[in-house]
């Protein structure tokens, strides 16, 4: 068969993936649960993470803890511990840049790297430098990484799938075919489920048929995304890391879920209530202000009541979104239902650093407010997001989110330090349990 | 009153990461003339809690309290021309080696207690394969964390306890270590 490109590593990218995150960054420290099967995202009430064990046994992302319990009665069901998850999180990038400099934190579980060029400073080639990082990753974690190594991010993406857990697979630019044959397109980084069956329509049903088609074909059916991904495809390097960390945000969501559900209108409005004045406080320290807010509620069988509002000028005061949303609850909210969670996204965020002077000389009064948002805000980052609320989200805070064993808080929360505190802990990871 | 103004000047460093001007001073201290706060600098600088920059902006100096190391203490005060020649670390610098390998661990138990690691001290440790006969090491025995010494006889690696009533421990198959102690913290 025609290879696709006759070039090795033109460019070397990495992509490092660590295997069932969450739950390993539980293993790890805590070695009762090693080789049992452990899920986290016992508070959310569905699984968010699970170890290889779980997943052996039938267990998926977003499993109700009910199903768990059947399909795996073994299983350990544990809170999530975003602390700790973070703090690792951030040492993943760290070992990361021991090597290169170009690092981009794709999510919290994962990186790209790009090494192109480092052989000579490190005194290494390609693959042992990947295999060096992946050492020191599993070392100083405690638990395992798959590593891809590709000329491109998508095909980097690909390689760290090809082994997992704990794979390390080099795909080379004139090897790139025999991986790209038998792949569904579905499982290209980038091309979703709507792209695939319209790719199937089209006859393309593999990657290797995707990146045979040539560029006119590409771009005559599709846009820059797709012409991109086969870019990629053909071993060719173009969509570029983003180095640099996220300042803004296109939209800023906020849901909360709650057990039991509820059908007191009071006590839902208080739970939106809550989200709402989350939301708010994150785009007001991003200084954005949306101008169109979506309330939504889920009915207990996961059925979704929603409504957009627009509002007449950006705003991201809280109590100015609540009249918005107080208008229209009413018609998202039915007495027959039970509900078990509520949310509210704000989008079309604009910057709200500079203020329009209006018409109506409202100027004035908004630079007040805006002073009484800044000190909430303070007195919020400082003593806790519970400490200063409105009255509407009362209710809410009344109750703990989750009654009975979903309210359980991680361990870490529990086991504190002499001198921590519940806001303020040492940024060092803590192994769980005592030892002797 | 300087107590204060000192707070001000760290709380300020720590949140927004880097030293306010000298009109952000004058806010901070609620001082009106930019003489008085001249006059404020002149005297952190001269405790050392404040430097400046050759373009005069200010830099943070010992606000933090990085300690400082003295020379020999022979008799009498140390001399000031010692001083000079030692640069400082933080404590986290001086307790940690390589940040991203290191976690920290409760004790439980007096079974280390003559290598000075009492009950309910906390340890920091070090993840790595590198470690060596003699080191203080933290494994993994019956799905437990356990602190021992690590030696090694004629039969393989065992865990000996720092506790004359505690005997040592001999893995029966394979004995995993997960990381080195570097350091033990007692907070009083």
């Amino acid at each position: 068969m025609l290879p696709l490109t006759i070039a090795s590593l033109p460019r070397a990218m990495l992509h490092i993936d660590a295997d069932a995150f969450f739950a390993s960054c539980e293993q790890s420290r805590h070695p009762t649960l090693k080789g049992r099967p452990v899920v986290t995202g016992k508070e959310r009430g569905v699984a968010a993470s699970m170890s290889y064990e779980a997943k052996a046994a039938g267990v998926r992302r977003g499993m109700p803890l009910s199903q768990i319990r059947t399909v795996c009665p073994d299983a350990v069901l544990l809170p999530s511990d975003y602390e700790t998850y973070s703090l690792l999180s951030l040492r993943l990038y760290n070992i990361v840049r021991r090597y290169t400099p170009d690092v981009e934190e794709y999510s919290i579980d994962e990186c790209f790297a790009d090494i192109t060029g480092l052989q000579r400073p490190m005194r290494m080639n390609y693959a042992r430098m990947a295999e060096a990082m992946k050492r020191d990753l599993d070392t100083e974690l405690g638990f395992t990484f798959s590593v891809g190594l590709a000329p491109s991010k998508v095909v980097a993406k690909i390689a760290s799938k090809w082994h997992k857990p704990s794979g390390l697979t080099i795909i080379q630019g004139r090897d790139l075919h025999r991986y790209l044959q038998h792949l569904s397109v579905a499982d290209v980084w980038g091309i979703g489920a709507k792209t695939t069956a319209y790719l199937d329509k089209l006859g393309v049903h593999t990657a290797l048929e995707l990146a045979r088609k040539d560029e006119a074909w590409v771009k005559y059916y599709f846009y820059k995304p797709m012409v991109e991904i086969w870019h990629e495809l053909n071993g060719r390097s173009v969509i570029p890391l983003e180095t640099a960390p996220k300042k803004s945000y296109q939209m800023i969501q906020k849901m909360k879920t709650f057990s039991p559900p509820s059908n007191d209108p009071a006590f839902v409005y208080a739970q939106l209530a809550k989200n709402i004045e989350n939301a708010c406080m994150k785009a007001r320290r991003y200084n954005l202000a949306p101008q169109r807010v979506i309330f939504y509620l889920r009915t207990h069988d996961f059925d979704h009541r929603s409504i957009m509002v627009k509002l007449s000028r950006p705003t991201a005061f809280s109590h100015e979104i609540l009249t918005c949303a107080e208008g229209v609850f009413s018609r998202i909210f039915h007495t027959g239902e039970r509900y078990r969670s509520t949310g509210v996204l704000l989008t079309h965020l604009a910057d709200c650093t500079v203020l329009q002077q209006d018409l109506f000389g409202v100027t004035a009064e908004v630079e007040k407010t805006r002073e009484v948002y800044r000190a909430i805000d303070a007195i919020r980052e400082k003593y806790g997001k519970h400490t200063v609320f409105l009255g509407s989200s009362f209710l809410a805070h009344q109750h703990k989110q989750h009654e009975g064993e979903r309210g359980d808080a991680p361990e870490r929360t529990r086991q504190l330090l002499k001198g921590e505190t519940k806001r303020k802990r040492l940024g060092i990871p803590l192994f769980l349990g005592k030892v002797r | 009153m300087l107590h204060t103004y000192k707070n001000k000047i760290r709380a300020f460093y720590h949140k927004r990461r880097r030293m306010p001007t000298f009109s952000e001073i004058a806010l901070l201290c609620g001082y009106k003339s930019r003489n008085s706060v001249t006059k404020l600098v002149r005297r952190l600088a001269a405790e050392g809690f404040v430097r400046k920059d050759p373009k005069g902006f200010l830099l943070p100096g010992t606000m933090y309290g990085n300690m400082k190391v003295l020379g020999v203490v022979a008799a009498g005060w140390p001399s000031p021309a010692e001083e000079e020649l030692l640069d400082t670390m933080t404590l986290d610098e001086y307790l940690i080696e390589n940040r991203d390998a290191t976690y920290m661990l409760q004790v439980q138990g007096p079974s280390m207690k003559d290598a000075g690691i009492m009950d309910g001290d906390t340890v920091l440790v070090e993840r790595t394969t590198n470690y060596k006969v003699g080191d203080i090491v933290v494994a993994e025995v019956d799905g437990e964390w356990t602190i021992k010494y690590l030696r090694k006889d004629r039969t393989g690696f065992y865990l000996e306890p720092a506790n004359r009533d505690y005997s040592p421990l001999h893995p029966t198959s394979h004995l995993n270590v997960a990381a080195v102690v570097k350091a033990v913290i007692r907070k009083y």
